[in-house]
């Protein structure tokens, strides 16, 4: 058996599932939104999707999540990996929370998320226990707010161990000497770092980075649970867009999720592109 | 060797403190939740207790224990195939240089790329005509689609570092490719499959989204319940099931605390 | 068995056929004035998928559990209780598999519905028809009644089965505001005069939607001119009065109206912790199970408006294309029984006002449920009875929550 066919078999499988499942949705997705039915085909649906008042202003929420938490998580991930790798004292307890973390589900902390910080939430009732707020409120809004600072809370709180356990296991693979010998020549402990740690592990926090806004724009339970009425995040809108009772509609929500994949594609690839050539 | 100054490590200790504290605190409410009776603002903590979101929760007929069940059937079948599959794919990719490489590459990184909604909705299409919807069998091909690309990306990693050589020596002393295949590959790859395997098996475990669509509400998966028994004003039954929810990997991480820290070949695998 | 129940069953026995029991009873025609007995046996074994709302735990247990129970026990049917947040999600999937050629391994044998919904599946044939008097309890049914025989104005014509009747109602805690405003307009003045304290959920929430409805009833000048099929010109003038009013107190509500509760569920979570003032329902028993089960506090009181408030009938329907239209036929069966609609007006079970004539059950049941202690909290249904106001055309419901959407939630 030659070479390049024993490749070819080895791949085999997993482009054909990956091939079929994930692009075949994506094409059957673009077909049925461009099918207007009896008509033919046409871009009517992405006319109207474009037109409907309510998808750019969902789409701008949407982008300000992921953006928001993954920038977030991104500087607290490599935050918290320095303090792991460093520290004596509860690195233990740490490492271990981290990846307790990884294992907790979106939805059973995006539900805590929302009993610790709405306005009559643990928080709020601390507030009131300590004499700093009267009624709820009172107490800042955190969750339905249109700042979506409840959704980017939970995304913080559960990309920060993603990020900082890929960026961690790259710190231990670099190993200390680079840093060492930096710091020997005379560099401070942030240009150690800015200049010689943070270029080697760029590459692993930048691919985290992009799983995790990939995830904070298209996930639905997070702002389902915590998210405003209005405007509702876009995974919220397509979803309830598609299962609308008038089919009619259906063509919309499918080119919906069509520009939802075609801009985040384009997203991911300019921040990507502008990373590497800062980097 | 340079000391740090006293401030410095004042400072990292709260940053450790506040670490740990922020990691736990969602998880807190919770649990006071699955043991109250009503927990009305502004009481710190719950007036009333009792265990009755417990008894509900554990009950037949509230369907978590069955949900549960369901949730694990999943989260093993979509990692035995991600497992059957990934492995090889993961030596072509790690090992191997040729003509469309990064072609492969991209397709199998788009998965984690693309948001999920985004495929959700045209994979519902698809399985309706193919009439895969609402079967267990469709929702765990689905949930192949977000771990198939976390474990190649691991075995990547490993077989990247991994030798060949080795399988040659085997080879030219005679041994057959299935004793090659047990004596000497696998035991050298056999760490990044469990890494792989167990991200895998995290992400189909807290899987909603895809599981909601093309399960149509049928297939019952821990999430589900979850997310319908805290919208539907149980916050007691809720904090019950997220217990029992995280319990399982609780226990997993206190039994292979060992063999899960970091692993310096996975790191290789992440561009 | 009264004897009109037992001619109904002579009747039907004229036209028996012997039924094999059979796993698919999608061949609802087969079914239609079959003796009771073989469609008991045709449904042994059997399952039924049975969507509905499930957004209330007590409803839920109630329908798993004794439901759920007596269906198993009785007649060997597995009762698979599918909840949903909202109901049009299931006359969608039906919707789909009638385009995809799905004829009859639909994947919904029953929905809880009314309304729109109903409409919506009604003109699409959508709905297994005509069986409705095959059921030994439907008997218990007055027919006559127009608020039953007609859903939100459509004629039911034997497509759907009564399940409960509802009317809507309000809820205050009576230890922190003892006089609530008690009309549509004294409710808007208290509005202003105590910012922050009031919010409704959004349509399309079922409730929320409703209370829009009350709005537009008064911006309507009353409901005399709205009965009847959808007018547009009446329409625009009611709605224009409507969202002007609804946009003006919006700076006063709970969070200056920036954000609407998404369900009802979160409207009494928000009441519950002392967020908003008052809560509503179309079912004001959820006021007694909820302080029953410590959400609420003991002192909640609910009562109705001087200007009325909508009352409907909610029934259940069998999709053209389920599979299990035996079992779902004495599922429904079952829910009419005097015994079920018994079990489900218990102030601890449910609470709910039955759907089928009291006064044509046994005597012990008509006895028991006499002597049924009224919850504190929950307004009896004789005193919000008078006040009832009907329901428009889905043509309004839908009209008004477009509308909504549009001009008020953005």
């Amino acid at each position: 058996m030659t070479q390049n066919l024993r490749i070819a078999l080895m791949l085999a499988p997993a482009v054909l599932v990956i091939g079929l499942l994930f692009g075949g949705a994506l094409v059957v997705a673009l077909l049925r939104s461009l099918d207007t039915g009896d008509a033919g085909f046409s871009l009517a649906a992405y006319a109207r999707v474009l037109a409907n008042p309510d998808f750019l202003p969902s789409f701008a929420l949407t982008f300000h999540i992921a953006f928001t938490s993954t920038i977030l998580s991104a500087a607290f991930g490599v935050g918290a990996a320095l303090l792991i790798r460093g520290s004596g004292a509860g690195r233990g307890a740490m490492t271990f929370l981290f990846q307790l973390n990884l294992t907790v589900p979106h939805v059973v902390g995006a539900i805590g998320m929302l009993y610790l910080f709405s306005q009559s939430g643990s928080f709020a009732r601390l507030g009131h226990a300590i004499g700093l707020i009267e009624r709820p409120a009172d107490f800042p809004a955190l969750v339905f707010d249109p700042h979506a600072i409840g959704i980017i809370l939970h995304y913080v709180w559960k990309e920060v161990p993603f990020i900082g356990t890929i960026v961690l296991a790259q710190m231990q693979a670099i190993g200390p000497d680079h840093e060492a010998s930096a710091r020997s020549l005379g560099a401070s402990r942030w240009q150690a770092f800015r200049h010689v740690l943070l270029p080697l592990i760029l590459p692993g926090l930048l691919g985290a980075s992009a799983i995790s806004f990939a995830f904070a724009f298209g996930a639905y339970e997070i702002p389902a649970i915590l998210g405003a009425s209005h405007p509702q995040a876009l995974p919220v809108l397509a979803w309830r867009s598609y299962t609308a009772t008038d089919l009619a509609t259906r063509p919309d929500a499918l080119a919906m999720t069509v520009v939802i994949a075609l801009l985040s594609g384009l997203m991911l690839g300019a921040y990507l592109r502008a990373a590497r050539r800062r980097g | 060797m340079i000391r740090d100054p006293w401030w410095f490590r004042a400072l990292r200790g709260f940053a450790a403190g506040a670490l740990i504290l922020w990691l736990i605190l969602p998880l807190v409410p919770l649990v006071i939740w699955s043991f109250a009776r009503g927990w009305r603002y502004p009481d710190l903590l719950p007036q009333n207790w009792s265990l009755q979101a417990w008894e509900v929760a554990l009950s037949g007929r509230s369907g978590v224990l069955e949900s549960l069940w369901v949730t694990g059937l999943i989260a093993v079948l979509a990692t035995a195939l991600a497992v059957l599959i990934g492995v090889p794919a993961g030596r072509a990719l790690g090992l191997h240089r040729f003509p469309g490489k990064a072609a492969v590459e991209a397709l199998i990184l788009a998965p984690l790329i693309v948001p999920g909604i985004a495929v959700a909705l045209g994979l519902h299409a698809v399985f309706l005509d193919l009439g895969l919807t609402n079967t267990l069998a469709g929702v765990v091909l689905v949930h192949l689609i977000p771990t198939l690309p976390y474990m190649i990306l691991v075995m990547a990693g490993i077989f990247a570092n991994y030798d060949p050589e080795i399988e040659e020596q085997a080879r030219s002393l005679g041994a057959s490719p299935l004793a090659i295949f047990r004596f000497v590959t696998l035991p050298a790859v056999l760490p990044g499959i469990v890494v792989g395997a167990l991200f895998a098996f995290l992400v189909s475990w807290s899987q909603y989204v895809l599981t909601l669509v093309i399960g149509g509400g049928r297939v019952l998966t821990l999430p589900l319940v979850l997310f319908n028994f805290a919208t539907s004003g149980r916050n007691d039954i809720a904090g019950a099931i997220s217990i029992l929810y995280v319990a399982p990997g609780l226990v997993v991480l206190i039994l292979t605390s060992r063999h899960l820290a970091a692993r310096p070949a996975f790191a290789a695998g992440v561009r | 068995m009264n004897k009109r129940t037992t001619l109904a069953l002579l009747a039907s026995a004229l036209f028996a056929a012997p039924l094999g029991a059979r796993a698919d009873t999608s061949d609802g025609a087969s079914l239609i004035g079959q003796n009771w007995e073989a469609v008991v046996a045709a449904a042994r074994g059997g399952t039924v998928n049975w969507f509905m709302w499930g957004g209330a735990d007590n409803i839920n247990a109630y329908v798993t559990g004794y439901i759920g129970g007596v269906l198993k026990e009785r007649y060997d049917i597995t009762l698979n209780q599918v909840p949903l947040t909202d109901t049009a999600e299931a006359v969608n999937l039906t919707l789909g598999e009638q385009k995809s050629g799905n004829a009859d391994e639909g994947a919904v044998d029953m929905i809880w519905i009314n309304g729109e919904n109903f409409r919506t599946m009604k003109q699409g044939k959508l709905v297994f028809c005509g069986y409705t008097s095959t059921l030994p309890n439907n008997a218990l049914i007055n027919w006559n009644n127009p608020a039953i025989s007609n859903d939100f104005g459509v004629p039911v014509e034997g497509c759907e089965v009564p399940w409960s009747r509802a009317q809507f109602a309000f809820a205050r805690d009576s230890a922190t505001l003892s006089d609530p405003p008690r009309s549509i307009p004294a409710l808007l003045d208290w509005i202003r005069a105590n910012p922050g304290q009031f919010t409704y959920p959004a349509p399309p929430d079922f409730n929320g939607a409703a209370f829009v409805r009350h709005v537009f009833y008064f911006a309507a000048g009353g409901h005399g001119a709205l009965l009847g099929p959808f007018d547009a010109a009446k329409f625009d003038v009611a709605a224009a009065k409507t969202w002007a009013i609804l946009n003006e107190i919006e700076p006063y509500l709970w969070r200056e109206g920036v954000t609407y509760p998404t369900s009802i569920t979160q409207l009494n979570e928000l009441f519950a912790n002392t967020e908003v003032a008052l809560t509503f329902d179309y079912d004001p028993a959820q006021f007694g199970i909820a302080v029953d089960a410590g959400r609420f506090p003991a002192t909640v009181r609910s009562y109705g408006l001087t200007d009325g408030t909508l009352a409907n009938t909610n029934y259940t329907l069998i999709p053209f294309n389920s599979p299990n239209k035996a079992a779902a036929m004495v599922l429904q069966n079952l829910l009419l029984s005097p015994a079920a609609q018994l079990e489900k007006a218990r102030p601890t079970v449910w609470g709910t006002v039955p759907a089928i004539e009291m006064d044509r059950t046994p005597a012990d049941v008509q006895a028991e449920f006499a002597g049924l202690p009224s919850h504190p909290s929950v307004v009896p249904a004789a005193e919000l009875a008078p006040l009832a106001l009907p329901e428009l055309q889905a043509g309004w419901i839908s009209a008004i929550e477009k509308g909504w959407i549009e001009n008020v939630g953005r």
